[in-house]
Parts: structure tokens; C-alpha cells; sequence
């Protein structure tokens, strides 16, 4: 498709990676590049709204991203819960912050420098432990096609057999159940806060 | 190269096209991975053409017959000057909308207040995409349709969110705030009765779900199941009402109180947009109603063999668009019909009647297929 541009006697220097040439690569950096772009302004943005907006975008392209790795269940709850999730503290923001939209933050140097080195130290680890990894250019897909379909992530899920996960999965409705109780107890009025019925008063 | 290609009449009848149409050009731009994919980006474009279509075409018919619907419940005409009984007047409406000045109230947070009305915009394309209008009229035929609804239905709340907070203005704000109470809470047994549906149709694919409705119209899921169908039916409407902020439960608008809620301050294209979204909500809204509930672009046999041959003579998109046509006059009669309720009100009825129903109906639904299904 391309033409042959080597030239004799110049050899670059082997990469561990192949060239991308397929659709799936083409998609994927793509999609890698706007979410870098909308997580740095995530952060970088001042008003707290717009830096929510933009962290909603970048959970969709990770959401892309596992929609490529053929991952659709995981891609889906995380539109689901992460756009659910950050509605939520859109609206708690607006309720609870004063005089938004005009205040930038401003954080001491100190932490700048803390986060700095935190992230230069992770980004550090990342590539150490990936680069020396060869599988991960030649590897090939080696699980069923529809392994992370709905389908076998709920036969999965609430298997009673040795691979099943029924007992965690109880556990988790049962912790879940419990929250929503607790919460409902904590914003109930209880009963001599509760306003006098019209009725009686009369 | 890896080019996705599904096998579908309108995609092959293209990816045969496209390689003689190439041997006319010059050599140099003949290859096979070419092909296929001017071949994949072709058929890409009839899709978001095919979508942009219904979803575009709709709105200026639904504008009208909201006109006409509401005029007529209250011994009115509506339009009747412009065309024959008013039908240019729609034109007329979106091409003055169009051309309208663009600005935004000062002090507003540009970005957010521009940004707001393509947020609403996702859902309703997103949706449409994924529903079945015919047999072979599918653009999305996607395995997980159902939580894929459920999950962009979160971007409208955003969007409205979004819009009234960067108006700068305190109606809008306040109209923001009542509908993302609203929407959150009701957009909860929006998927419950989804889920009833995924239950008793074992299947979250759109269109295994209306093929699971084949035959007379008493294997539709609003009669197949015995009761339960059409209390589920019920809800649905009542819940995708609140969902899509229509009237009785337009709090968020509420022209009296809010003096039109979110979009107060937005003009011209923006607020068009806004319009939009609401009347493709309408659309969308009234076409999964009929795919879950009355079979999709199935025709209503009765089970005469002669009257079920002429049924079937028609084309499914037909039948589709006509039940998507009554589901939406059902909505517009109930919006000129009832009256608005007040907001502790609406509240209650989501959380103390509406939710428990729908618990007691998925129980009820899974105790049927346990038992007689």
C-alpha cells in the first residue's frame, strides 16, 4: 500500500513495538489522544464544571477503549455509572459551591512539586515493567470471541460452581441494601422533628 | 488491514458497487484495501445520513401535529393560513429560528453554554441508531442494546444541567436543578420496566426482542403475558414522560413559575437544539415503547388467514412508523390533557408509588416465567 522507503545502510534501531498499520491501532490512538487531551484539561481547566465535563469525555474514550479490547460490558457500566456518577457531583457542586465559576484554585508549591514526582515516578514503573514484556507486540487474542459478552459475565457471575461467584456477588447486594437502609435512616425526620399534622393542631 | 463489515443487503449491494465502479479510475488508485474501505466509509455515511433523516425529518412534522393535536382539544384550528391547513407554517417557524442572531447572556460560561445543546443531542441520535425499523433497517444491530439505552440516557440530564447552570440566570438554574431531580429519579424505573422487558424476552438485543414477538398481535409483550404486560405498558408511558420532561411533568419548563426553565436565556440554534432533542426524545422514546411492547414493525395479524396475507403485503417500516405515530399522539394527548403536578408530588409518586411497583413487577414477571412460562 505504502512505498518502500528504506534506505540502504541506514538501520533504525529495533523498537518493541510494531508500527501500527490496521484499523483496531489506527482507532486506538486516536482514541488514546483525546482522552490525554481531555484528562490534561481535567486538570488544567479552573472552573470545577468545566474540568467535570471534561473528565466525563475521557471516561468515554476509556469507555471506547474497552469497546476495542471487544470488552463491551465493562465499557458500558462504565458510561453508566462514571457519566451517572459525575451528574450527580455536578449537581452537588452547584448546590454546595459559592460564587462558582469565578475562583481559580491555587495550590502551594509543595504539592505541585508532590504530584510531580508521583507521576514521573509512576509514568517511570509503567515503562519499566512494560517495555521488557515482547508479548505485547506479537500477542495475539487468545480469549473466545464472545468471552465478555452479557451473556457469559452473568452465567459467570452467578454460577453456584467452582468458578462461579454467586457468594461475593450476594455479599455485595447484601452491603448494597444495607447503605441505601442507612441512608434512608439518616435523612429520615424523626418523629418530634417531624411539623405538626394540620389536623391536630386545629 | 482490518476493515469491519457486517453482511446486510444496503452494505453488500455497496461493497459490490464500489470495485467496478474503481475500475474506472486510473491504475495507480486501484487496490484491494482501497476498496473496502471507500466501501466501509460509504455505507458509514449512509447510516449517519439514514439517522440524521428520521431524526431531522421528524421534527418539523411533530411541531405541526403537536399544533393541530392541541388546537383541536381545545376547539381551536392552529395554524390555518400559511399552505393548505397551516403545513408552511412549520417551515417558516425553523427557518426563522435558524436565522436568528446567536449570543450568549453576559457573564455566562461560554464553553459550558455552547456545549450543552450537542450534550442533549447524544442520546436521542445514539438511541435512534440502535432501533429496528424493518426487518434489514437496523444501523446499530448491537448485542447490548438495552444498557446501552439506559446508560446514554445519563447525557440529557448533563445537558440540561449544563445549560441552565451556564445561562447565569436564576430561573434557569432553578429549572436545571427540578429536572436533574426529576430525570435521575425517574430514568431509575425507566430501567426497571427495561429490565421486566429484558427479563420475560430473554434477550437485550432490539431486535431479537421484536422477533420474539412474531405472530398474531397476542404474542405482542403487552398481551402475551397475561396482566403484567400492560400494567409494565403503563408504566413505561408514564415513566418515559417524566424522563423526556413533557408535559404533566414539565416542572423543569413550567413556564408560569420558571418562565421556561433551562433554556431561558439560549436563541436561534442553540434553543433549536434544545427543541430538537426534546421532539427526537419523542420519537426515540415511542419507538422503543413499540419495539418492547407492541412488536416492533411486526404487523397485527389476528389469526385469519386472509386478513393476515394483506397485512403482511405491507412493509414493516409502515406499520413501524404508524405505531411510533400513535404512541406519540397517545403522548400529546396526555400532555393537553392532564395538569402539572407540583414537585414534592412528582417526587413522591417516583419514589413511594412508582419504584415499589415496579419492584413488585419484576417479582411478579419472574415468578410467571418461573411458573407458566
Amino acid at each position: 500500500m505504502f512505498p518502500n522507503l528504506s534506505i540502504p545502510g541506514l538501520q533504525m534501531p529495533d523498537l518493541p513495538f510494531a508500527f501500527p498499520m490496521g484499523g483496531m491501532d489506527l482507532a486506538f490512538y486516536a482514541v488514546a489522544i483525546v482522552m490525554l487531551i481531555t484528562a490534561v484539561f481535567t486538570v488544567a481547566v479552573k472552573n470545577i464544571l468545566q474540568s467535570a465535563v471534561f473528565l466525563i469525555f475521557s471516561f468515554v474514550a476509556t469507555a471506547i477503549l474497552y469497546m476495542l479490547l471487544h470488552a463491551e460490558f465493562i465499557a458500558l457500566a462504565q458510561v453508566m455509572v462514571y457519566v451517572g456518577g459525575v451528574v450527580i457531583f455536578v449537581v452537588f457542586t452547584i448546590l454546595l459551591t459559592s460564587r462558582l465559576g469565578e475562583d481559580a484554585f491555587t495550590t502551594k508549591i509543595p504539592r505541585v512539586f508532590a504530584a510531580f514526582a508521583l507521576s514521573i515516578a509512576f509514568v517511570f514503573v509503567m515503562v519499566k515493567c512494560i517495555l521488557p514484556t515482547p508479548e505485547i507486540a506479537s500477542g495475539t487474542v487468545s480469549a473466545a470471541t464472545d468471552y465478555s459478552s452479557l451473556e457469559n459475565i452473568s452465567l459467570r457471575l452467578l454460577g453456584y460452581d467452582v468458578s462461579g461467584f454467586i457468594i461475593p456477588f450476594e455479599v455485595v447486594s447484601v452491603l448494597l441494601l444495607m447503605t441505601l437502609i442507612c441512608a434512608i435512616t439518616v435523612a429520615r425526620r424523626s418523629k418530634d422533628e417531624m411539623e405538626p399534622n394540620p389536623k391536630e393542631v386545629k | 488491514m482490518f476493515v469491519p463489515s457486517v453482511t446486510h443487503p444496503i452494505g453488500d449491494f455497496v461493497r459490490d458497487l464500489v470495485p467496478r465502479v474503481a475500475e474506472f479510475l486510473p491504475t495507480s488508485l486501484q487496490s484491494e484495501t482501497l476498496n473496502s474501505i471507500s466501501a466501509f466509509l460509504i455505507n458509514a455515511i449512509i447510516c449517519v445520513v439514514a439517522v440524521c433523516a428520521v431524526n431531522i425529518g421528524s421534527a418539523p412534522i411533530l411541531i405541526y401535529m403537536e399544533r393541530k393535536v392541541c388546537a383541536h382539544i381545545q376547539c381551536r384550528l392552529g395554524p390555518m393560513r400559511l399552505g393548505w391547513h397551516g403545513t408552511i407554517q412549520t417551515v417558516a417557524d425553523v427557518i426563522k429560528m435558524l436565522f436568528k442572531e446567536v449570543y450568549a447572556p453576559s457573564g455566562a460560561d461560554k464553553l459550558m453554554f455552547y456545549l450543552a445543546p450537542l450534550i442533549v443531542l447524544i442520546a436521542p441520535f445514539i438511541v435512534c441508531a440502535l432501533i429496528p425499523f424493518g426487518r434489514n433497517l437496523v444501523v446499530a444491530d448491537v448485542s447490548m442494546g438495552i444498557p446501552l439505552i439506559i446508560a446514554v440516557n445519563g447525557f440529557g440530564v448533563l445537558g440540561i444541567l449544563l445549560g441552565g447552570w451556564s445561562s447565569n440566570n436564576k430561573y434557569s438554574l432553578l429549572g436545571a436543578l427540578r429536572s436533574g431531580a426529576q430525570m435521575i429519579s425517574y430514568e431509575i424505573s425507566f430501567a426497571m420496566i427495561l429490565l421486566f422487558v429484558v427479563m420475560i424476552s430473554g434477550s437485550t438485543n432490539l431486535m431479537s426482542i421484536t422477533l420474539g414477538q412474531e405472530g398474531t398481535i397476542f404474542d405482542w409483550w403487552i398481551f402475551k403475558i397475561p396482566v403484567l404486560g400492560i400494567i409494565a405498558f403503563i408504566l413505561f408511558f408514564i415513566s418515559s414522560t417524566a424522563e423526556m420532561n413533557r408535559a404533566p411533568f414539565d416542572i423543569a419548563e413550567a413556564e408560569q413559575e420558571l418562565t421556561g426553565g433551562y433554556h431561558t436565556e439560549y436563541n436561534g440554534t442553540p434553543f433549536a437544539m434544545f427543541y430538537l432533542a426534546e421532539y427526537i426524545a419523542l420519537v426515540t422514546n415511542s419507538a422503543l415503547a413499540t419495539t418492547c411492547f407492541l412488536g416492533g414493525f411486526l404487523p397485527p395479524c389476528i389469526g385469519i388467514a386472509f386478513v393476515d396475507n394483506y397485512l403482511n403485503m405491507v412493509p414493516g417500516v409502515v406499520w413501524f412508523f404508524a405505531k411510533v405515530y400513535f404512541m406519540i399522539w397517545c403522548y400529546m394527548m396526555v400532555r393537553w390533557t392532564f395538569v402539572r403536578p407540583r414537585v414534592d408530588q412528582l417526587m413522591d409518586f417516583e419514589w413511594k408509588f412508582l419504584l415499589p411497583v415496579n419492584l413488585v413487577l419484576l417479582v411478579a414477571g419472574a415468578a410467571y416465567i418461573a411458573i407458566g412460562g
